[in-house]
């Protein structure tokens, strides 16, 4: 069923790729274009969040250590010792590996709520080292990088394009690395482990070790994130690498979207920040409260009718409306 | 020395009677309801703002306005239970988490668009009021906020101990099922349960108006405190809670101290981190999820 629901979707796919790579060709219009950067962004965040919380349900709200340490350990590296960010951004990821094992040995004592809350204190933790690390890393005033101008070994590029495909490059790597994970033996057993973490142990997975590994691989995937991120704003300071908002849009993009599944950190993803760009443009940004007053309305809406996620809705759609003319709507299993 | 440490206690006991409030609502529901309440802060700061308004153009004092907080946000409590959590108590922990987290962010935002991110004072007679005992100063208003909670506290174990409805809310906690054979009417009590919570809340936000600044974050700084102080204090449980968010007063209290003042949270967090390494079921636990 898996390799149907798989043919089916891959013209989509396809189709959905082509009109990504020629975005860039077609839209010259720099301010859209970082909009299109943060939705890849935020979906590539998403998706490394979902791997853990949506197929593992360990619902993680700490997810901005990571992303802080990938920026930190790259801006270090280029600051203090001229490292290029493409070897940091790798480094960030190792680092960030490195942290989700401790941190992962303390919170997975704990399930559920308790797990989300110790992995908010995690990165709280994080972030107030890095205020009070002063010489090292800048403190509190944080640090512009240094503007190399058109560097591509550097990381640094005068078009606004080539930001773009990198993000893009994320997003299709996170994409990858889940629909392979998806297919194999790992896949099946992080979904027993979200669905019942004693039952599985008691089928014989060792839920700790599978646990342990997700972990590893959403904490390098959030890292990279993190590094592309400083790289593209050329400044950063603990309360926008560790921010909790990059914590909560994380695990909000996947729950509206749908945890658990491939694309939906994607769909979540483009209805956030479309609504959040109407709304920018309806109130100006001059408004604080407006976009997360909307997000959290939305989240509630989602929790309370479709828990699932939205991606359930459309898939629904989408087989009523292409399968309606055949008059065999029934036969199709629904299992978006 | 000894005096600094002395005053350093004090101050971080009279500010954890009302970290107690706030964990024993947190503690409260999750007991009962099962639902970790992540908005429990935000609650709080709608107990402060409804004595600021009551101060600013009544000009009732914050003690006084307590008495209509907390029925207030009684009422909060109980549609928000109806409405709100009633709906997902059958759903896994996905929804039971990210409802209350979701509510919270909502809460602190409207706050944000009606409040603007001001900060909000109120002036009291006794607000810059205090008094000594040898070399060791007590707050006038922090020392009766402590009081007033250390009554309130002593107020609901008398009605959980008491009365029908606190009775059957134990039960509840204890075995939901078996409270349910018993005749014990859940929906109600549920109600009643996060009713109490948020009237506790309120209460915080009331006695802390003399001595403490709103503005549309600050239950933030209550909330991570109070679920500190449940998992030290053991999830569930009350005195537990009471005690865990005294010592966490104090330890924060100790680390701006001594450690320097931006480091109270830092102290809080380490020792949550060190609860869940070494004790993860809390000080005070037999039982853990």
């Amino acid at each position: 069923m898996k390799s149907a629901r798989f043919t089916r979707s891959w013209p989509w796919v396809a189709a959905l790729a082509a009109a990504a790579l020629v975005l860039p060709i077609v839209v010259a219009d720099p301010f859209v274009l970082d909009i299109f950067i943060r939705v890849l962004l935020f979906a590539f965040i998403g998706v490394a969040w979902n791997l853990m919380g949506g197929y593992a349900k360990q619902l993680s709200l700490g997810h901005a250590a990571y992303f802080g340490l990938g920026a930190y350990t790259s801006t270090i590296l280029l600051i203090r010792f001229g490292i290029s960010p493409w070897i940091g951004i790798l480094a960030g990821g190792v680092v960030a590996m490195a942290a989700s094992l401790p941190i992962g040995a303390l919170c997975f004592r704990l399930r559920g709520p308790y797990f989300a809350i110790a992995t908010i204190a995690t990165a709280q933790v994080l972030m107030l080292l890095f205020l009070k690390f002063r010489d090292f890393a800048w403190g509190a005033e944080g640090t512009t990088l240094p503007n190399l101008g058109d560097a591509p070994l550097m990381m640094q590029f005068e078009s606004r394009a080539a930001y773009y495909y990198m993000a893009l490059a994320l997003l299709a790597l996170g994409l990858a690395i889940t629909y392979l994970i998806e297919r194999s033996w790992m896949g099946f057993y992080l979904v027993a482990v979200g669905e019942d973490e004693d039952a599985a142990e008691a089928v014989g997975v060792d839920t700790t070790k599978i646990k342990r590994h997700i972990y590893l691989i959403s904490a390098f995937l959030t890292a990279l994130a993190g590094t592309f991120y400083v790289e593209y704003i050329y400044f950063i300071d603990p309360n926008t690498a560790f921010s909790f908002n990059v914590s909560v849009e994380a695990a909000l993009v996947s729950i509206v979207g749908g945890i658990g599944t491939l694309w939906g950190p994607v769909v979540g993803t483009v209805l956030l920040e479309a609504t959040s760009a109407l709304l920018q443009s309806w109130f100006g940004s001059g408004h604080g409260g407006v976009q997360l007053t909307v997000y959290s309305l939305i989240l509630i809406a989602v929790i309370l009718w479709r828990p699932n996620g939205l991606i359930g809705l459309f898939t629904e759609l989408y087989q009523r409306f292409a399968y309606a003319g055949a008059g065999r709507a029934k036969e199709v299993p629904l299992d978006g | 020395m000894l005096a600094t440490l002395a005053q350093a206690v004090i101050n971080g006991l009279l500010i954890g009677g009302i970290y107690a409030l706030v964990s024993i609502g947190v503690t409260l529901i999750f007991g009962v309801v099962k639902i970790v309440n992540f908005a429990q802060g935000e609650f709080v700061m709608i107990g402060m703002y409804i004595s600021f308004f009551l101060a600013s153009s009544f000009g009732v004092d914050p003690l006084l306005s307590l008495l209509i907080s907390m029925p207030a946000l009684f009422v909060v409590g109980v549609l928000v239970q109806h409405f709100l959590i009633r709906r997902v108590l059958a759903l896994g922990d996905m929804p039971q988490i990210f409802l209350t987290f979701a509510l919270s962010l909502l809460l602190m935002n409207v706050a944000l668009l009606l409040f603007t991110a001001n900060y909000r004072t109120v002036q009291t007679a006794y607000s810059e009021l205090s008094f000594h005992i040898g070399p060791l100063y007590f707050a006038a208003a922090k020392l009766i906020a402590f009081v007033i909670a250390m009554l309130l506290s002593a107020v609901l174990y008398l009605f959980l101990h008491g009365t029908d409805i606190g009775k059957a809310m134990r039960a509840a906690a204890q075995n939901r099922e078996v409270a349910m054979l018993m005749g014990i009417n859940p929906d109600r009590v549920f109600c009643v349960a996060v009713g109490v919570a948020l009237a506790l809340a309120g209460a915080a936000g009331s006695l802390l108006m003399p001595f403490y600044p709103a503005y549309p974050l600050v239950g933030q700084v209550f909330v991570l405190m109070a679920f500190v102080a449940v998992v030290l204090g053991t999830l569930g449980n009350i005195t537990g809670a009471l005690i865990a968010s005294l010592m966490m007063g104090v330890a924060e209290s100790l680390g701006v101290q001594f450690v320097g003042a931006d480091s109270g949270l830092i102290v809080v967090f380490v020792m949550l981190l060190l609860t869940l390494a070494l004790r993860p079921n809390g000080l005070f636990g037999g039982w853990a999820r």
